[in-house]
């Protein structure tokens, strides 16, 4: 499974899991909740020398970011046209907070380690009939299928562009349908054989 | 029943429309089986039966005496399967993870767990791939994990499908020598004859029946010179115009 | 691997369940426009109905609910970022509870349908969509708007109706998608429970 997780350590790497995974849904949260650009700007700033403290392993992965900075750009020029600037600017800032924010626990904590959070707290949930093994399950898998969409997609278009000679776009999504249904099943394949049902 | 290797009793397999297998008994006791034959003759699909994957139409399949129907819970405690994609198969961002997982699948607590690959990755001299996100790794490297994953819980018998597939040449040859060296059963499925040749048995799968099954130079010999026989039979320009 | 009732094994279900969780995770991070109200309709949608036409009710319900499990984790997997637990008090909060429901009932009425192929097959699918991916997440999404928001029903479903026409897009899209997926998996079944 290709994941966003370093190996090279930063000082993020030490806090443990649950201390960021709250964060993250407090920060998220409040972003939310956040309306005015001068807040959301200050956050946006200190959101990003933080980011930024973190050394190469994070400025390596920033190019994760390009999209988010095309979307936020693209957000504030339709509130341009529109005349609501102000809307613009509060949404881009609040996205690129939120992805930042996000990609920071991504390449900082183990997968593991945000699964085991995640089985704690909804532990107590257990006497009810939850299944909370599988719904961990579940949510790592769902990571692992979302990471991989990009790596096929890119894959059908490289082999549509070699023989139409420009890329798929929209042409590929019903391929890119099957072919993750596919992967799905052997996934699945995979894990029945290592789980037994 | 002996507790004692892989049986096939009369299993007859039906996959969609078509019949894979027919009345087919065979009973794997050797350490070390090759399964060889065309695309399409059965390899996988008796790999599936063995693993509980897919059920017999009719028939029984048996693993060290457990039934893979009505026992198949307990399957991967006693056999394990490698696909042929090593991305199909990890679930996990890191090596240890990844370990960890098959050990957490069959019950063990999660911290034990971590420490047990740990150790398993150290007793093989790979302790610095612990932490290693898997992303970062090269497809022969990707394999290992695969196989390290099955192999830390100790299985009695490993089936690997078309493990040299994708394979560079010292990946390969690193491939064999773990193969080799490990105790456990392992029956492989392959196009490459050269890593089978030296096994005790081979078996030759051809639409779904056994062609031949002996040691392994003599099957291998003869499905190469079957394959040979084919190619030189069928015209060589078949659909083409003719130059 | 399927038994002759078409129930699938424990694994099959759940790699399915995070799979269509994952398209609409990423279908999220596709960029979308925030409105006034801040009103996701995006692509999201269109996961749902995938979810519920292809899925089956009960496994369209899960997969949408697990990706929710996972906003409210705190991933910013809707559009604009946005996740946490905050969104789920928000004024778009019906159209979150909505899409689960949108997804079973898709599903339930893509069951009665599992048998049609070809330009049948593609209006049964629409169909589905348009009653599950619409008007059962719309009422759910107008009830809340107008609860949170303080706005009469009235006036909610006319903030609402703007959307239609690239929802009813979505629909087709949808039905598209279920046609080829049929074609191009001879096995796959549209009557799973």
């Amino acid at each position: 499974m290709r994941s966003l997780y370093s190996s090279q350590s930063t000082w993020l790497h030490a806090l443990p899991a649950w201390l960021k995974l709250a964060s993250l849904s407090v920060g998220g949260t409040l972003l939310v909740l956040m309306n005015r650009p001068l807040p959301l700007a200050v956050v946006f700033g200190v959101v990003l020398l933080c980011f930024a403290s973190l050394g190469p392993p994070a400025w390596r992965r920033a190019r994760m970011l390009l999209g988010m900075a095309v979307a936020g750009a693209l957000i504030v020029g339709f509130h341009v046209a529109l005349g609501s600037t102000l809307l613009g600017v509060v949404s881009a800032l609040r996205l690129a907070s939120a992805a930042l924010l996000a990609l920071m626990l991504t390449l900082s904590t183990r997968f593991d380690d945000l699964l085991a959070v995640l089985e704690a707290v909804l532990h107590p949930l257990q006497r009810l009939g939850v299944p909370t093994e599988r719904l961990a399950l579940g949510l790592g898998l769902m990571l692992r299928f979302a990471e991989n969409f990009h790596a096929q997609w890119q894959r059908l278009d490289d082999a549509y562009r070699v023989r139409a000679g420009h890329g798929g776009g929209f042409r590929l999504l019903a391929p890119l349908t099957i072919r993750t249904l596919q992967t799905a099943e052997r996934v699945a394949d995979a894990l029945a054989a290592r789980l037994g049902r | 029943m002996p507790d004692d290797g892989l049986r096939l009793e009369d299993v007859t397999l039906v996959r969609g429309t078509r019949r894979v297998f027919e009345g087919l008994t065979l009973h794997l006791t050797e350490r070390r089986i090759g399964l060889v034959g065309d695309n399409g003759a059965g390899k996988s699909s008796l790999f599936r039966l063995l693993c509980g994957l897919d059920r017999p139409e009719a028939g029984r399949v048996r693993v060290h005496g457990l039934d893979t129907v009505s026992e198949r819970r307990q399957l991967p405690r006693h056999i394990g399967l490698m696909f042929q994609n090593p991305d199909d198969q990890i679930v996990f961002p890191t090596v240890a993870e990844e370990l960890a997982f098959s050990l957490t699948a069959q019950g063990a607590a999660r911290a034990a767990a971590r420490a047990q690959a740990k150790d398993f990755l150290a007793q093989r001299g790979l302790a610095d791939w612990a932490g290693r996100a898997v992303g970062e790794l090269s497809q022969g490297q990707r394999q290992q994990v695969c196989l390290l994953a099955l192999q830390i819980c100790s299985p009695r018998t490993l089936l690997l499908d078309e493990p040299f597939a994708s394979l560079d040449l010292p990946s390969q040859a690193r491939l064999s020598a773990q193969l080799a060296a490990t105790a456990q059963q392992v029956v492989v499925s392959t196009h490459q004859l050269d890593t089978v040749r030296d096994f005790e048995r081979v078996l030759w799968l051809a639409d779904g029946q056994v062609r031949a099954d002996g040691p392994g130079p003599a099957v291998c010999a003869a499905y190469a010179d079957d394959v040979r026989a084919r190619a030189e039979a069928s015209p060589p320009h078949h659909g083409m115009p003719h130059a | 691997m399927t038994s002759s009732a078409g129930s699938l094994t424990s694994s099959r279900s759940l790699s399915y369940v995070a799979l269509f969780a994952a398209l609409m995770a990423v279908f999220g991070l596709i960029p979308k426009i925030d409105l006034p109200f801040g009103v996701p309709i995006t692509l999201q949608s269109l996961g749902v109905m995938l979810a519920g036409c292809l899925l089956g009710p009960r496994r369209g319900f899960c997969a949408v609910a697990l990706f929710l499990l996972a906003v409210a984790l705190g991933l910013p997997l809707l559009p604009g970022g946005r996740g946490g637990l905050g969104v789920f008090v928000g004024p778009t909060a019906g159209f979150l509870f909505g899409w689960m429901f949108g997804a079973f009932a898709c599903g339930l009425l893509m069951r009665r349908m599992a048998r049609l192929s070809g330009a049948a097959l593609w209006a049964g699918a629409f169909a589905a969509a348009l009653v599950g991916g619409i008007l059962v997440v719309y009422a759910f999404g107008i009830a809340g708007l107008s609860w949170v928001a303080h706005m009469s029903l009235t006036q909610a479903t006319m903030a609402m109706l703007v959307f239609i026409p690239g929802d009813l897009v979505k629909c087709a899209l949808c039905a598209l998608l279920v046609q080829t997926v049929m074609r191009g998996m001879p096995g796959w079944r549209l009557d799973r429970d």
